[in-house]
This record gives C-alpha cells, structure tokens and sequence, in this order.
C-alpha cells in the first residue's frame, strides 16, 4: 500500500494529461474507423505485430522475421489500399464533428418521406434502387453514377424513377438529405440462394451489401414490394415504419423506440473509451516507467544571455558528459539535439564567474532523467572589449644569404588598433605578420606582409590594416 | 618569472672608457673626473638631468664596449645575440633591466648597474635551435618604466 502511494506520488500532473490526451485519440480513431474495412485490417495488423512480440519472445527465428515482414507490408498496404476510406473517415467538414461528434452524422431527416416515397412507387410499381451509403468508401464499387446534388423530395425521388426517365434504370446515391448521384451502376451479385423472382435490381442491391456496409433499398417493378440488401441479408420490407427502423439503425439514429440500441450503443462507446484508456497507461507504463537503461552522452555546454558589453573570455569547459537514465525505448529514441546543456549567464560579473550544472541546466525529453553530469562546476571569465595600440613585429624565417646582413629595418605601420577582451590584450603585446621568408632577399628594399592576430577572438579596429610594409637594408657582411 | 638558467649573463662595466658615437660609428672616450664629477653630477645644475638612453642595438657581440655586426635579423648558427644599451647622461648610480622576450614570453632578464656620468653596457644570450623566432628586448628602469624596446628575429 505504501509502495502504491510512494509510486503515485512520483506520477505528474503532465503525466495524466499525456495518458488522457493519447487515450482520447485512440479512442477518436476507434471512432472514426469503427466498422470500416480499413478497421478490421488495422486490428489484424495489430493482431500480426501481437504475434511477431510473442513469436520473438519464444525464439522462433524464422516466424518472427516472417510476421516481423508481413506486418510491414500491411502497413503499407493499408495506407495504399485504404486511402479513400482514411481521407473520407478524417474529412471533417466541421472540426468539432472530428473532434466530438459520431464521424458519419448523416441527418436524415427525410427518414420518413423516403420510406413513405418507396412504397408509394411500389404501389404505382415503379422500379427503384436508392443506396444509403455506410462508412465505406463506394467508389471503388459503384459506377457511372452521373453527379446530381438535389435536395431529396417526393417529386423528385418520383421522378428519377419515372420510366421515361434516361437514369431510371440505374441506382441513386443519397447523402445526407440530398441525391448525391443517379443512374449509377452497382455490382450484381453472384448469390445461387437468391429467389428466382429476383431481377437485376434486387441482385444490385446484395451484390453492393455483400461488397461494402450500405444500406441498399429495392422497389420491384413487377411485384410492388420493398426490400432492403445489407451485409449478407437481403428481406423484404412490409411497412414503411419498418423501412424507417431499419435506416434509424443503419445511421445510428436513435429515436423512442430503439433506446434499448441507444443504450447499447453508449456502452459500446464507454468500453471503447476504458479500453483506449487502459492500452494508452499501459503503454505509458512500459514506455517511462522502467528506468533500467542507463546511456553516457557528450553535449556542448550553450552559455547564454551574456551580459551586454561583455566578451567569454575562457570557459573551463565547452561540453559536458551526462549520463541519463530512462527506459530502453525513451533512452533508444534519444536524437542528437534533444538533450542540451545551458548556462545562463545573465547575472555574471565582470572576471570568473563559477556555475553549478544541475538538473535545471539540462533540457532533455520528459520521462528522461539525469543521473550525473561532469563537470559539475564550470568557470566562465567574462571580459569587456576594449581597443588597443599593439607594436607590430616582423616574423622572419629561413636563412639570409651568408654574405649578407640585415642592418635595420622599419615596419609602416609600427603599430595597429586592435579590438579585444581587456584580459586578453593585457597579455599581448606584438602583433606578428604572417612569417616572410630571408632566402630570396638579396638587396634592401620593401615589402608587404599580412598580419596574424593572436588569439583569434582579437579583431582590427575600423581604420586598422590588415597587411604592414616592411622596409629593410641588407649590408654585405664583413 | 623564468630564467634561462643556461644563459650566460654578463655585465660589463665601462669604468675608464665610456663609448660615444659621432654618426658613423664609436669612438673611445676616456672620463675625465674633473669635468664629470659623481659630486657634481648630484649638484643643483645635474637636478635637471635625466638617465637618458643614447644608443641601443641588437649585435652578434660586443668587443671593447663596441657593438659588433648590429642588425635585426640573426642566425641561430651565430651561438650568441647581445642587447647593448649606452646611457647619457647617467645622474645618479641606478638599476636598469634588459628583459628578453621570445614570442611575448619572457625568456630571461639581466639586472644591470649604472654609474655617472655616462654608462654603456650590454646582455647577451647564448643560441638554441629552439630560440628561433621573432624576439623583443625590453629596456627598463629600475620601476619597471620601458625606457626602449628592441626587436630581431633569430633565423635559421
């Protein structure tokens, strides 16, 4: 019991925030997905991976690299093949539906006028196919289909159907309250249990049930009856109240009827949302809970905020060694540049300052901890730049020809304004050419030579050359 | 401070010719005491004078208190480079320092004394291999004031 309080007393509050947030979206995509094809393979790839963990556990070579392969493919699979189900499933025309709302709100307020039209045209035995689409994607599936976007009435739906009319024959496509698309054309089915006084219409509409989750409604032509195709049962319809039911159930509407459905479908829902909630902890568990990893890393030391007007003159260390523990999978994916070393030095002072490296020093990813750092204390000397006049000196290498001697010589300018740390340039005094060799000097004359500047944090003032000539007399040597 | 503990040292003191030079070279001058007194040196009229440096050169050797061969430039095949110093007029007996400097360290100093009325004297060091480079003598007073700064490379 004290184990349990000292354990969740080391839980932070970004850590429910994290297994809350993640626990949502798995939930959100259940939601999203719920009764797609696209579901079912997701839930088969991770059955597969499931299998690949256990087969690796248990030793078995060959199956797990075989599983190991055939779960990657399927991932790539799925995205290819599943495309237009994913874009139509993560489509959200308003982001509260995506966030909140049930994916498919598809109001059907005109439930009741579709259902009291069908069996009106079955009276007057006027043939029709009206697809109610369901979350798959019927592109694939049905064709030909020519685009009509009218809002749904009687007259209308009586209409399309007219014998007379060219699209007659083909099925319409209802979206929302609104005919999508007429005169399309679905797959037959290729059922033998089919009563035979079925005709083209009615094996239409198994064969587009059989292949995706729509709902389809058939009016026969000859006979007058209503019958609705879904999943692998195709019945037919002897009220429109029971028409209406059944499209109530295939949008999961609710009404006063089917509270028992709703019911069900809240529990669904709630299972699903635990459920999301317990894989998400448990994963959270495994992936920052167990800190038997231990990794070294070296990271530049960063000093910032500098105060103004002063210059780093040395630092006693320019990177540090960390060793950070964590779980194996937070420690594995563990990328250059997430974990950084900073020293603020907004409140050094002039000369050495002495900094303590601490946790609050290291920035590294959450669910990472720090278990030591070296050095643990690192000196900064700040200085303030200052110009100065530095004599300038020749730096001559080789050899002169033995007869000769170099009797005087004047470098033009003999000094330069240099721009440095205070502390630095107290410590130099000359500022040297780059070295001019004697060999090929045979008589007095001149020349120019660039300057080196020493330490390299040195920089010539406005107005400072960066070459001298160099005016030298040789003598023969006696 | 370091010191060159192989170098050798020396310092010469000019007690009855002091050199003087007359534009092309050195000549030798004896002192006469009468003329140039340590008494009269530190009466009212020398109260105005100040240690002065009259020459100062870098040369390969000094013989008879002259500088021998000056130049900037030496080699290290030469063994020996000289840092000589003659001061006019010298009021009052005091100090002076040549400190030799190689790339901004100091390599080695000499202290050396000074008599009035007029000194010359001179330091030397002896050549490594490891002595190449650009070099600076600093010529100073007693507080540590550069009076003169010298500067040579030693070559190959």
């Amino acid at each position: 019991m004290s184990n349990l309080l000292e354990f969740l007393t080391t839980v932070r509050w970004q850590d429910v925030v994290d297994i809350l947030i993640n626990s949502y979206i798995l939930f959100r995509l259940y939601v999203l997905f719920q009764g797609t094809n696209a579901f079912r393979v997701l839930v088969g790839i991770a059955s597969l991976w499931i299998l690949q963990e256990i087969a690796a556990s248990l030793g078995l070579i060959l199956t797990s690299w075989a599983v190991r392969g055939i779960t990657a493919a399927a991932a790539i699979i799925i995205i290819v093949v599943f495309r237009n189900e994913i874009r139509s499933a993560l489509q959200a025309r308003n982001p509260r539906t995506f966030f909140w709302g049930s994916p498919h709100p598809q109001k059907v307020s005109s439930i009741e006028l579709i259902a009291e039209t069908a069996f009106q045209m079955g009276k007057k035995r006027i043939g029709a196919l009206i697809v109610f689409p369901g979350k798959d994607d019927l592109s694939e599936v049905i064709h030909g289909g020519i685009p009509w976007d009218g809002t749904i009435s009687q007259e209308m739906l009586n209409s399309i159907f007219w014998p007379k009319n060219p699209v007659h024959d083909g099925a319409i496509i209802i979206s929302g309250d609104k005919v999508a698309e007429v005169g399309a054309l679905l797959p037959l089915s290729q059922r033998q249990d089919l009563p035979t006084f079925y005709g083209t219409r009615h094996r239409a509409a198994a064969g587009l049930a059989e292949r995706s989750d729509a709902l389809v409604v058939v009016v026969s032509e000859e006979r007058g009856r209503v019958t609705v195709a879904k999943d692998n049962w195709i019945k037919p319809i002897a009220q429109p109240e029971e028409l209406c039911q059944l499209l109530r159930q295939h949008f999961n509407l609710s009404d006063g009827a089917s509270e028992k459905e709703k019911q069900r479908h809240k529990l669904k829902m709630s299972l699903a949302a635990a459920l999301s909630l317990i894989i998400v902890t448990g994963v959270w568990f495994g992936f920052t809970r167990s800190h038997h990893t231990i990794i070294a890393l070296s990271i530049p030391l960063e000093y910032v905020n500098r105060p103004p007007g002063y210059e780093i003159l040395e630092t006693s260390a320019d990177e540090v060694r960390v060793q950070l523990y964590g779980s194996s999978a937070l420690i594995r994916s563990l990328r250059p540049g997430q974990v950084q070393a900073r020293i603020d030095l907004g409140k050094a002072i002039e000369g050495r300052n002495t900094f303590r490296i601490t946790q609050d020093n290291i920035s590294m990813p959450p669910g990472v901890s720090l278990n030591r750092v070296e050095p643990s204390v690192v000196e900064v000397t700040l200085d303030v730049p200052v110009t100065r006049e530095i004599a300038v000196q020749v730096d001559w290498v080789g050899r002169l020809p033995d007869h000769l001697i170099m009797v005087d010589m004047r470098v033009n300018p003999s000094t330069v304004q240099v721009i440095g740390g205070s502390k630095i340039l107290e410590r130099v005094s000359t500022i040297y050419t780059v070295p001019v060799r004697l060999d090929t000097l045979s008589r007095s004359g001149s020349l120019t030579a660039p300057l080196i500047l020493t330490p390299p944090s040195l920089k010539m003032a406005p107005g400072s050359p960066e070459r001298v000539t160099v005016h030298f007399i040789l003598d023969e040597r006696n | 401070m370091l010191w060159r503990s192989w170098s050798l040292i020396f310092c010469f003191l000019s007690l009855f010719f002091m050199p003087t030079f007359s534009g092309d070279g050195f000549s030798a001058w004896a002192q006469d005491r009468s003329v140039s007194t340590p008494e009269e040196i530190h009466g009212s009229e020398a109260v105005e004078q100040r240690l002065t440096l009259g020459k100062s050169t870098m040369c390969e050797r000094v013989e008879n208190l002259r500088p021998v061969r000056p130049a900037t430039v030496f080699s290290a095949s030469v063994g020996q480079v000289s840092a000589f110093t003659a001061f006019d007029p010298v009021p009052e007996p005091t100090l002076i320092f040549h400190r030799w400097y190689h790339r901004d360290e100091l390599s080695t100093q000499t202290r050396l004394r000074l008599y009035p009325p007029r000194w010359s004297t001179y330091s030397m060091i002896q050549l490594r291999e490891t002595d190449k480079g650009p070099w600076r003598v600093e010529v100073t007073d007693e507080n540590g004031q550069i009076i003169k700064v010298l500067r040579f490379s030693i070559t190959d």
